[in-house]
């Protein structure tokens, strides 16, 4: 909102003046190489953090094989760029959380202290880490947003966030018999804009 | 310096779901007509089954414009009202019919005389305490020929339950009197909607399906709905949501006697000394244009109605245009307002298969909504319909709730969701809802838009009636789900409390007495003769369902009211 703040300094004329309406269509022209947000450093950091979240098991890939900070990434390039800032002070404070609690990366802890560590953020009980409760439960959010949304954004790689829940993917058309309870439409692994996830710069 | 245009017959503020009805009847009976609209054509090939930006990123809901309008919200006028959510309303040709449910209802006879009807069956300590309830000035049945002409120029599809008394089980025997059937059967029936109809048949309810604004089959050209999923929040990428956009605005164009003003700001709808309108001013390129005209329909979002109402000043308009009573922002009241997460949801032990649909393709059961049941001795009037329905978007249902069988992440939740996220199904409860006095829109004193107007701010203090239907309905919803088979149930009796509103009513309310309401039973100011409201700001209380259909049915009906007294009135 901090456009809009600035306007309001501005004279009623000035601003007849200027006042433009963006097209929707230049809003939804995403890039055709995806730009993105974070240092290898960070991305690290969020791995490990997504890693806890949904885990590689038995089921199948987890978020880091999804690709879902690979998703939150681009985000951050792009739609999300506003929260860009405080995302990354957020990662800081992770690895400080790390480093003041068990002296070392908190990529390089175990998965059990990171749960841990987690569960604290969680419960916003985690010393010097203020809005960790609420960090907690944007990177959740933007997790399960890289698992099971569209792969054209960077996350849900070979659809494997849509098999594991059976969802059975985006069809234009859909027939009675797709709306059966008794057997359920086959798996369509196809994105909506394509073959499937537009590769990275990276 | 403005440039001056060249004056027509009628401008209409808004092309959404009222305004780009109301042009149809108007460019048919030969009225020039410029309709002025903040936003422009979609185009339908952009509409995609993609949760993310759909309904994660609001990338078709919240247009620039529209962001940079939000209301400012309060719960007392002793708080700082706060800026904040999604936008409701929507700058597009078609507007918010473009993306809505599409669910097209007629209200019931009750809605028209909820005071009276009220008072006769209960007494009048029935009334609750701090309403400004009052009957609407004209009945179901004055309305019903503008109904039927709705349902089947823009095309509702749904199985009709009272054809002139004559009942159908089948359909909703509840539903108010019609003259005939939808022009379309209803949306294709599936194994969940038989299941859910079935279950509440078990219990002896009365449910069917419901209505939309959804071709079921070919209906004027546009082929039926092909069940996708990716309705609510998204256009229809085949055209078979029945938005203005693809109905009666294209309609009214192929007349030549509507002109398109596209992405054109209203900023004043200006008046004489007299207190006839003149015109209105609008922006559009960075350009202001006066357009005159004989006549002027305000057919914005209810936020935006009371708004520019109130921002229209001029010498016979002090306190804003049609506003020398002080009515103006009064009487208004959200669909939500008091019972915001009032909901219950279900977990089954088989999967549901409800991924594809559309969240019209519902089943509704009636009994517990309007006046349908006896309400003595329960401390509330109305109720509130409820209802499930299809479609779920994968990123919405793994954010499922685990019902206390698994935490909200790791390895336990990945099963738990790879289990579940298919078998558990939200419902959808919607309660008749009245005006308040503690409960009304003016301008925000700090807050402003890119031009430095105000915003409209809401003020909605706590309500008596609202969430005690909402928690009776809240139990039968319950009830419904468990003789489904559910295994476990959730319901949300700590309502959110209110907010904005997708189905906000009021602020320009329609009414015979002057001292109380704005616009008259045909939708023209009691004070300025040549000047409507179209739109949900006329309704003075809302019925335990989606509005649309009946705002459209009030806007052809103020229309037509315009043609046959075009003398009188320009």
């Amino acid at each position: 909102m901090a456009e809009e703040n600035d306007s309001f300094q501005m004279t009623r004329r000035a601003v007849i003046a200027t006042a433009t309406f963006v097209p929707l269509a230049a809003l939804t022209a995403a890039a055709q190489t995806p730009a993105t947000a974070l240092s290898p450093a960070e991305i690290r950091t969020l791995e490990a953090f997504v890693d806890r979240l949904v885990p590689q098991d038995e089921l199948g890939p987890g978020a880091v094989e999804c690709g879902a900070a690979n998703y939150i990434d681009r985000a951050l390039a792009d739609a999300l760029s506003a929260e860009k800032g405080g995302f990354v002070q957020n990662l800081a404070n992770v690895e400080t959380l790390a480093r003041s609690t068990h002296g070392s990366a908190f990529a390089d802890l175990s998965p059990e202290v990171r749960d841990e560590l987690l569960t604290s953020m969680e419960k916003g009980s985690a010393a010097g880490f203020p809005g960790a409760r609420q960090f907690f439960g944007r990177v959740r959010r933007l997790t399960l947003e890289g698992m099971f949304g569209d792969p054209y954004y960077g996350g849900n790689r070979n659809f494997a966030g849509w098999d594991l829940i059976k969802y059975p993917g985006p069809r234009l058309a859909t027939t009675l018999a797709d709306q059966s309870m008794k057997t359920p439409a086959k798996p369509y692994r196809k994105s909506a804009y394509g073959p499937g996830e537009i590769p990275n710069v990276r | 310096m403005s440039v001056n245009l060249k004056a027509v017959d009628v401008v209409v503020i808004g092309l959404g779901a009222a305004g780009g009805v109301a042009v149809l009847p108007l460019a048919r009976a030969g009225l020039k007509v410029v309709g002025i609209e903040a936003g422009t054509w979609m185009d339908p090939h952009k509409f995609k089954p993609d949760e993310i930006y759909n309904n994660v990123r609001g990338l078709v809901t919240s247009v620039p414009k529209a962001k940079h309008e939000i209301p400012t919200f309060r719960t007392s006028v002793d708080q700082p009202a706060r800026q904040g959510g999604n936008a409701p309303m929507m700058n597009a040709i078609g507007g918010t019919s473009i993306h809505y449910h599409a669910q097209s209802w007629r209200y019931s006879e009750w809605d028209f005389k909820v005071r009276s009807e009220s008072i006769r069956r209960y007494g009048p300590n029935s009334i609750p305490k701090g309403t400004s309830i009052e009957d609407w000035p004209l009945t179901y049945h004055d309305l019903e020929p503008y109904y039927d002409l709705i349902e089947y120029e823009v095309g509702v599809s749904g199985r009709a339950g009272n054809i002139m008394g004559k009942l159908d089980p089948r359909g909703n025997v509840y539903e108010a009197p019609r003259r005939r059937g939808f022009p379309m059967p209803p949306l294709r029936d599936t194994d969940f909607t038989d299941m859910m109809m079935a279950s509440a048949k078990k219990i002896g309810w009365k449910p069917f399906r419901g209505p939309a604004a959804i071709n079921s089959e070919t209906y004027h050209n546009r082929p039926g709905c092909v069940f996708h999923g990716y309705c609510d929040r998204g256009g229809c990428h085949i055209s078979a949501k029945n938005s203005t956009m693809v109905t009666t605005i294209p309609e009214a164009v192929k007349t030549k006697n509507l002109t398109i003003a596209d992405l054109a700001q209203v900023t004043r709808i200006v008046s004489d000394s007299k207190g006839k309108v003149t015109g209105v001013t609008y922006i559009k390129g960075g350009t202001e244009y006066f357009q005159p005209a004989k006549v002027v329909l305000l057919a914005s979002y209810t936020y935006e109605n009371s708004r520019l109402l109130l921002l229209s000043k001029s010498k016979a308009y002090p306190n804003g245009l049609s506003n020398n009573h002080g009515q103006v922002g009064k009487h208004y009241f959200g669909h939500w307002d008091s019972q915001a997460g009032a909901g219950v949801s279900a977990l089954f032990p088989f999967d549901l298969n409800i991924w594809y649909g559309a969240i019209a393709q519902n089943v509704t059961v009636d009994e517990w909504a309007d006046d349908n049941f006896d309400h003595s001795g329960l401390g509330f009037i109305g109720g509130a319909s409820i209802q499930v329905n299809t479609e779920k978007h994968p990123i919405g249902a793994a954010s499922m709730n685990t019902y206390g069988h698994a935490p909200q992440w790791g390895s336990k939740w990945k099963s738990f969701v790879r289990e579940n996220a298919g078998r558990w199904v939200s419902s959808y409860v919607q309660s008749n809802t009245f005006p308040y006095e503690n409960t009304f829109l003016d301008l925000d004193p700090e807050v402003k838009d890119p031009l430095g107007d105000p915003v409209c701010r809401v003020t909605s203090g706590p309500k008596e009636s609202e969430p005690r239907q909402a928690l009776y309905a809240v139990n039968k919803m319950e009830e419904w789900f468990k003789a489904t088979g559910a295994v476990d149930v959730v319901a949300s009796r700590n309502f959110r409390g209110p907010g904005l509103s997708t189905h906000a009513f009021g602020g320009t309310r329609m009414g015979n007495n002057p001292d109380t309401n704005v616009v008259d039973q045909w939708g023209f100011s009691h004070e300025a003769p040549n000047f409507g409201v179209l739109g949900a700001s006329i309704i003075g209380t809302a019925g335990a369902r989606n509005p649309t259909l009946t705002v459209q049915a009030l806007a052809w009906r103020t229309a037509e009211h315009l043609i046959k007294n075009w003398k009188s009135i320009a």
